[in-house]
């Protein structure tokens, strides 16, 4: 059903000439990286505030709001690059473990991120706004290095979830290194 | 001075051989190296940022600066570390590359001014730096770090 799909996509002329295009992959994937690294950057230094381990003299709202704002734009840039990418060459993509492997962590990284921001933050927020001053409540988490065990938990989840994201990002040009059941499949 | 003899004594050495010899060395040094890369440039964002009025504004510069250092230098140490196989193991591909050039003359330039104009600049008391060094420290420091990644980039894309 998707292979249809990605040769459908493969034979449009837009994705022809972006393939055949003299030296626009290379500056794509470059785009691609800088971009990537940016916005993996910004939500490594956002996790660790979040795991309690780093950059712990700035409030976590703080760094959840001042931050977010760039998180996004580099994450707009480095999906158009990334978008392009694929669309220059859906085929290449298709029998590759390493690229359906990142677009599962991408998806998890992606849900974890949405189900902190529902529950966790949003519960640390209204009590903010609240101005509640009890010693042991959000506020007080908010502004000490002291973090609640589910949000240290979601922090250390986005960082291994970003982390392997990078790492099968970077995998898919090793497209033989791959286990044999996948070989198997023969996409 | 021609650095060829060193670069191709560089390709001899065991490390080289076995990266070359080993399937996943390669693979395995370049994800840690890339995920090195990510935790430089967001510890490096977060204070450039800063410096540009950006980003975390709320707290003083010098606070954001003391959090990001330790992942900043821990960052570079092991990209270097990293570094040196991939460097080793594509010794003669890296020489007659003219991206390999750009990026080492960058990464040098990167270094000292890391180390010595931004630094001072971090330490320095906020109200004392005026309202367009410290843009302007921030703007150089991404602009050149940006410009090592490009150039590390296309080394192995454009040769």
């Amino acid at each position: 059903m998707i292979r249809p799909l990605f040769e459908w996509l493969s034979e449009l002329s837009s994705s022809i000439a972006l393939r055949e295009a003299f030296n626009v992959y290379p500056w794509l994937l470059t785009a691609h990286v800088i971009s990537t690294s940016w916005f993996a950057g910004l939500i490594i230094m956002m996790d660790l505030r979040l795991a309690g381990i780093g950059n712990l003299s700035t409030p976590l709202v703080q760094t959840q709001k001042r931050l977010f704002p760039w998180q996004m734009m580099t994450m707009v840039v480095a999906f158009l690059t990334g978008g392009f990418l694929f669309y220059g060459d859906p085929m290449r993509f298709y029998p590759n473990f390493w690229f359906w492997l990142k677009a599962l962590l991408m998806f998890l990284a992606a849900v974890n991120a949405v189900v902190f921001h529902m529950t966790i933050y949003k519960e640390a927020l209204e009590k903010l706004e609240a101005k509640l001053a009890n010693a042991r409540s959000w506020v007080s988490w908010d502004f000490s290095g002291v973090v609640p065990h589910k949000a240290r938990v979601a922090g250390f989840l986005s960082l291994i979830l970003w982390a392997a994201v990078i790492i099968s990002g970077r995998m898919i040009a090793y497209s033989a290194l791959v286990p044999q059941w996948w070989l198997d499949l023969d996409l | 001075m021609d650095l060829l003899p060193f670069f191709q004594w560089m390709g001899g050495i065991p490390l080289s051989q076995y990266v070359l010899s080993h399937t996943w060395a390669a693979p395995i040094v370049q994800v840690i190296h890339l995920v090195a890369v990510a935790v430089f440039v967001g510890s490096l964002a977060i204070v450039d940022m800063r410096l540009l009025g950006r980003g975390l504004t709320s707290r003083p510069l010098a606070d954001i600066a003391r959090d990001a250092q330790p992942w900043l230098i821990g960052g570079f140490l092991v990209l270097l570390i990293t570094g040196l196989p991939s460097l080793t193991s594509t010794a003669l591909k890296q020489y007659y590359s003219p991206f390999f050039w750009w990026k080492a003359e960058a990464m040098l330039f990167g270094i000292i001014f890391t180390f010595t104009v931004r630094r001072k600049t971090i330490l320095t008391d906020e109200a004392q730096l005026g309202l367009y060094w410290p843009k302007i420290v921030g703007l150089l420091s991404l602009g050149i770090w940006t410009s090592v990644a490009i150039g590390a980039r296309l080394i192995g894309l454009m040769g």
